[in-house]
């Protein structure tokens, strides 16, 4: 039997497809930079494990990239950068692209699937002390891990041909550490494996698989793109349109307004914690602790925090990429440390260590110690901001981004 | 009925060479076209996790 002709045809067929893939992907790109702007506005959760719409943000002068964990992205109000700027009212817009639950170690592999597009890019990684100071070990907990883990960031990450070898070997070494998240892709696996290994053979292998890698993220990304398309086609008129109100922002006025409506909000109880979030903490209350008496506890988990090594990891891949990234650190909720027995002098070793951190790798820290004292700026334990500690946020990424900052 | 025409054209076009590819072609197309949309779609959202803070 003559083969040929399957042969021709199959190929014939494989063209047609790749020339598809080729224009919805010249399609896609095109609807996602035109509706970027609708999306920074939206709550974009559906697809913040893809990249492309982030991809198309970063290509935008007029929007601010903010990466992250929960620190900003908990309290639903009025006030969130997203809703705040979404009628530009000093010339930008926030893409938001934290998430609850995420770590350093997420933000990496984000940054990371990024690419060469980061290069020169103005992006805020946020970031704030409650892993270092409140999870197990300082830890990321494993749920919250999984939760925002994407194979998509994962591979592009391990066949980077930005990154070095060295981090792409230490990210992958803390990869393995939540096996579960890797386990539905046995590629993954095996691509993590080879990375992590300094052996020869393993290198070797990591190289040799460079091409499937290349197929298996072609293939990721022409999902992202449709995934993103369909959540842009899902997006109503009222949603789509961006409307520009440029005005003096008067930041007193408004913090005051904030505060107001933050006391109504802690009336539950007499520590300004947030009525949201005292269910969850109020044991810690119920019998105070003297002045201090806890420092040397507070001052050992937040030294061994394993978050550290995740932000060391972090601050490689941005400045492997290039990334004009500004570190923003939500602070430490002085009084009500003190008032659970951690002196102000304990506290400020959470400040010592990200400084310690950070500063090697010159990447401006704006650590926000001078925040730490301000009544109702966090609405926790975990330094969540609330809506006083919003404005104060929205003004220094307003700061940022015309460059009166750092 | 169209189904009987649309297979009188098949069995007609397969007897020319030219013929015959397009319709393999077609046939490996559709092939590839099933596996896209029964494995194609991917989920980028963020898993349904509940955040409990600390």
């Amino acid at each position: 039997m003559n083969r040929l002709p399957h042969i021709f045809a199959a190929f014939a067929a494989l063209l047609a497809t790749a020339a598809g893939a080729f224009a919805y992907t010249f399609y896609a790109r095109h609807t996602e930079y035109k509706y970027v702007h609708a999306v920074a506005a939206q709550d974009h959760s559906e697809i913040s494990r893809g990249i492309a719409v982030e991809r198309a943000a970063l290509e935008q002068p007029d929007l601010l990239l903010i990466y992250g964990a929960s620190e900003l992205v908990l309290l639903e109000t009025e006030y969130e950068a997203t809703r705040f700027f979404s009628s530009y009212p000093t010339g930008f817009m926030v893409f938001n692209a934290a998430t609850k639950g995420g770590s350093s170690l997420t933000v990496a592999q984000r940054l990371a699937a990024l690419g060469p597009e980061l290069h020169g890019r103005r992006v805020i990684f946020a970031l704030g002390p409650a892993i270092m100071t409140m999870a197990p070990f300082g830890d990321v907990a494993q749920r919250h891990y999984e939760g925002n883990f994407s194979e998509l960031h994962a591979l592009e990450l391990a066949f980077s041909p930005r990154l070095s070898l060295e981090t792409k070997r230490l990210v992958a070494r803390r990869m393995l550490d939540f096996p579960e998240t890797l386990a539905p892709s046995p590629f993954l696996v095996f691509t993590i494996r080879q990375l992590e290994q300094p052996s020869l053979p393993g290198t070797l292998l990591h190289f040799a698989s460079w091409p499937l890698g290349r197929l298996q993220l072609a293939i990721l990304h022409l999902q992202d793109h449709y995934a993103a398309v369909e959540y842009i086609h899902h997006l109503s008129a009222a949603e789509v349109a961006i409307t520009r109100e440029p005005r003096t922002v008067d930041w007193q006025a408004l913090t005051k307004e904030a505060e107001l409506e933050q006391m109504e909000n802690t009336d539950s109880n007499p520590f300004g914690v947030d009525d949201s979030q005292w269910p969850k903490i109020k044991e810690l209350f119920i019998a105070p602790a003297a002045y201090g008496t806890r420092d040397l506890d507070f001052i050992n988990d937040v030294t061994i925090a394993r978050e550290w090594n995740d932000l060391r990891l972090a601050l490689s891949v941005i400045r492997e990429l290039g990334a004009d990234a500004i570190i923003m650190s939500s602070p430490m909720n002085v009084p009500l440390w003190e008032t659970i027995g951690v002196s102000e002098d304990a506290q400020n070793t959470y400040y010592e260590l990200l400084h310690s951190v950070v500063d090697p790798y010159d990447i401006p820290v704006l650590d926000g110690k001078e925040w730490g004292r301000i009544p109702f700026f966090s609405m926790d334990l975990a330094s969540h901001a609330s809506r006083k500690g919003w404005i104060y946020v929205d003004q220094r990424l307003d700061q940022i981004y015309h460059r009166r900052l750092p | 009925m169209w189904t009987r025409g649309l297979i009188r054209s098949i069995i007609a076009g397969s007897r020319s060479p030219l013929g015959r590819a397009v319709l393999l072609s077609a046939y490996y197309l559709a092939i590839i076209a099933a596996l896209i949309v029964m494995y194609g779609k991917g989920d980028f959202s963020s898993t349904g996790f509940v955040y409990q803070g600390f």
